[in-house]
């Protein structure tokens, strides 16, 4: 009889319902866009572009559920990618110069994270400045240039497959598995939830919330360095524009998945699902010669929808 | 009175919930400048009936008479077109704006197409001197703190002709003093004609200032009776629906060596030279009012806020200066405000119960949430006792029983509590008394901090009294609520112990 009306958090079947037939819609439209849609070559296709977008995803979804927001991660890819470059170009053993790549997108997200929590400056403020920041480092020390010639077993990292998979695409389910476990089995996964829906109650609960935001930040942006070695690998070469406009997919995917932009819910299968949706609109875009300018729009379009429908259904969730 | 004098009648109002009937024939009236005190543990209809008067709700049937005239209130507008105001312990009022503007939000006096500010300084001055309240008009209302906005809440909704006024826990979060000030507000509106609705949980505020007091259990009215006719084990009696036990079960027990030590504690501004001891097997009352830096001697032992000089000692030991170190050494704080500092109210109970066990870097057990809540939910009677169930469905008793499990759980030895029991109904309070004897008996110590005096003085063995960051004054048990005042207040340095 509590006259309190129950609070409950987005159903989650039911988001992923819409996602589902949402995506059907979207791949009958692609298809009468383009007939080479709907084939088994071009749904590979559409996850290997993905996989650099999937990766940053993985990491803002930790992000979101917090409550915060991370918009250096395209920034953090193009950096990461011409530190590798350079770092290989200077004569570095290729899976050597990897690996620090993936380093520096750890401590990108690690100082986003350190002025988040140290100085006290909301995660919209710093990342919209990192994003220009890390950016700026990264068309600076490249000089613009882009940085090629890598070995072929490198290159298969992008490009080849494993039996009829693309190489990225194990790579990235093994992290989106990893992430998923991360999330849901560990105590770190609980308490990203219990700072997302709040946070003073979860620091009165001993849950160490300063690191455990440094963590996530870290994490996310470890993930967008793996994304800028994966794209390294895609095009053969670092270019220092790499990764422009990522924050976009990424988020959109993110909260198509039914994360709530405020923060306390949200989950990798969810994320997943708003992945493979924008990835489809994407491809049937391209391939029916849609330009990117117009492209930008759709997929900015699609993010106002998926808050607008989330909030519709928290709204009558909350009602009932 | 019949309903030729009745200012407001309620004629068996019926009122359903999916399968639960919130309120079952529920008959109620109001007489012009009358305070009429309704009663009734969580979850009795209290609220049901509170929405139902001021338009949120329809009931499903029965009559609302206004001045003998049927008036159904379609929605909250119209309750208060016909002068019906709702003051909530959340006031809804502006905070960066003066008091000015928050008593005339919306129905600013024009003139000439502009605001007549002297009209409006001119109308609140008047209202004021009437109920012999002063505000300061151009202060910024988040500036007066929780009191003085609640007056002017009231204030605002009688510059809008109210007539009833519904007063939902209005001392809740109020310390001694303001709690007078508010009741001779009371008293000032009703000669003024007034009629007033007071739903409270502190029955001492019953006796003082309610000419009509009526109970409501399950969603019945189970009883009403006049001013002089009706005493606490009668009100506490019609509430829980049997005789209940104590309210301050104390059974005084020898106590044993020093658990927690405080000593010298300052930080500028805030506390000043903090010495305390709690011992195993004692209840520390924590007194003073509101403001006087009882919760902030909480909050720096628990690692919460840090302070500049002194020292914490567990057990003759440093005591980590973080929650989760605290915690980890058996230091435990249940803090003032449970919905948004206790408990994370979208996680259901078991979530919430084992978050404080939790540490970073390992996995989620299989089964430690049924585990626990399987032991406490039995051992505090928590209902419903169902661990997926979301901490926010349940009742404000029943939710801070979930909170003290869920410190409980993590086995501490010294255990602070802040306003254990605030707006908590009388069955769940005495419920929570009986644990912290009980807990005590097992050796815990117990840093209780409450705002209700009869409470402290109920249920500790001894109490320091703050005043101004300090710790003014030590009092024994036996104690009397002149003794804590006079300590409060910084009039004397009552019984001071060296």
């Amino acid at each position: 009889m509590s006259d309190r009306p129950s609070k409950r958090t987005l159903a989650l079947p039911w988001s992923e319902l819409v996602l589902v037939v949402g995506l059907i819609i979207a791949a009958i439209y692609m298809n009468g866009l383009s007939p080479a849609f709907l084939s088994f070559s071009n749904f590979f296709e559409i996850t290997r572009i993905s996989v650099e977008t999937g990766l940053a995803a993985l990491g803002m979804t930790l992000v979101i559920i917090t409550g915060g927001i991370d918009l250096s991660v395209g920034s953090v890819l193009g950096l990461s990618g011409i530190v590798m470059g350079i770092l290989h170009h200077m004569g570095l053993e290729v899976w050597l110069a990897a690996a620090i790549a993936v380093g520096t997108g750890a401590l990108c997200g690690f100082i986003n994270g350190q002025l988040i929590t140290r100085a006290g400056i909301p995660p919209l403020i710093v990342t919209l400045a990192t994003l220009a920041i890390f950016r700026g480092l990264a068309l600076g020390i490249s000089q613009a240039r882009s940085f090629g010639s890598y070995p072929p077993e490198f290159l298969a990292l992008g490009a080849g497959y494993l039996g009829s998979v693309p190489t990225q695409l194990l790579v990235f389910g093994v992290l989106a598995l990893l992430v998923g476990l991360l999330l849901a089995k560990t105590t770190l996964g609980r308490f990203i939830y219990a700072i997302g829906n709040n946070a003073m109650a979860a620091r009165f609960s001993g849950v160490p919330v300063n690191r455990v935001l440094v963590l996530v930040y870290t994490l996310s942006g470890a993930l967008a360095g793996v994304a800028g070695v994966i794209f390294t690998a895609r095009v053969s070469s670092a270019r220092s524009d790499a990764g422009i406009g990522t924050e976009l997919d990424a988020i959109t995917a993110v909260v198509l998945g039914g994360a709530s932009i405020s923060g306390g819910s949200g989950s990798i299968v969810g994320t997943l699902l708003g992945l493979l949706l924008v990835g489809v609109v994407r491809n049937g875009l391209t391939l029916a010669f849609i330009p990117a300018e117009q492209q930008a729009i759709i997929i900015g379009s699609i993010l106002l929808v998926a808050v607008l429908l989330n909030q519709v259904i928290r709204l009558r969730s909350r009602r009932n | 009175m019949d309903a030729e004098t009745s200012l407001l009648k309620l004629e068996n109002i019926e009122k359903r919930f999916g399968g639960t009937r919130a309120l079952r024939g529920v008959s109620f009236d109001l007489n012009p400048g009358e305070v009429h005190a309704l009663l009734g543990e969580n979850g009795a209809g209290k609220s049901t009936l509170i929405k139902i008067l001021s338009g949120a709700y329809r009931p499903d049937s029965g009559r609302i008479l206004l001045e003998g005239n049927e008036a159904g209130f379609g929605s909250p507008r119209q309750a208060q077109a016909a002068g019906i105001a709702t003051i909530y312990q959340e006031t809804s009022l502006y905070p960066d704006l003066s008091v000015l503007e928050n008593l005339f939000m919306g129905h600013q006096p024009m003139r000439a197409g502009r605001i007549d500010w002297a009209e409006m300084s001119h109308r609140a001055q008047g209202l004021f001197e009437r109920l012999g309240m002063e505000l300061p008009l151009r202060a910024r209302l988040g500036d007066l703190g929780k009191a003085r906005a609640q007056l002017v809440e009231i204030a605002k909704a009688l510059l809008q002709q109210a007539r009833i006024l519904i007063l939902d826990e209005p001392t809740a979060a109020l310390t001694t003093r303001d709690t007078e000030r508010l009741m001779e507000v009371v008293r000032g509106l009703r000669t003024q004609g007034v009629a007033m609705i007071y739903i409270t949980h502190r029955l001492e505020e019953v006796f003082t200032i309610a000419d009509r007091v009526s109970v409501l259990r399950d969603g019945e009215m189970v009883g009403s009776a006049k001013a002089g006719e009706f005493d606490s084990n009668w009100l506490i009696s019609k509430m829980v629906g049997r005789v209940a036990g104590q309210l301050f079960p104390r059974n005084p027990r020898p106590t044993g060596k020093p658990l927690l030590e405080v000593r010298h504690l300052s930080q500028p501004g805030l506390l000043e030279d903090i010495n305390l001891t709690i011992h195993e097997g004692e209840i520390v009352g924590l007194a003073g009012l509101v403001g006087s830096g009882r919760t902030e001697v909480a909050r720096a032992i628990f690692g919460l806020d840090s302070y500049a000089s002194g020292e914490v000692l567990l057990e003759g030991q440093p005591l980590p200066r973080s929650p989760q170190g605290a915690i980890q050494q058996g230091v435990a704080l249940l803090p003032e405000d449970r919905g948004r500092q206790g408990l994370i109210l979208p996680f259901s109970l078991g979530k919430n119960m084992t978050l404080p066990l939790l540490r970073l870097g390992g996995w989620l057990g299989g089964n430690l949430e049924d585990k626990v809540f399987a032991e406490f939910s039995q051992k505090l009677d928590i209902r419903p006792p169902l661990a997926a169930l979301l901490a926010s469905s349940l009742s404000g008793g029943n939710q801070q029983k979930v909170v003290i499990a869920k410190w409980l759980a993590t086995r501490p030895k010294v255990l602070i509590l802040d306003e254990p029991t605030q707006g908590v109904d009388v069955g769940a309070k005495a419920e929570i008394h009986r644990l912290m004897d009980e807990l005590v008996g097992q050796g815990l110590g117990i840093l209780m901090i409450s705002s209700e005096l009869v409470e402290v003085l109920g249920m500790a063995d001894r109490i320091l009294v703050m005043h101004r960051g300090r710790i003014a004054g030590e009092l024994p048990r036996g104690a009397t609520q002149e003794d804590v005042m006079r300590a409060a207040t910084g009039s004397i340095a009552a019984g001071v112990q060296a």
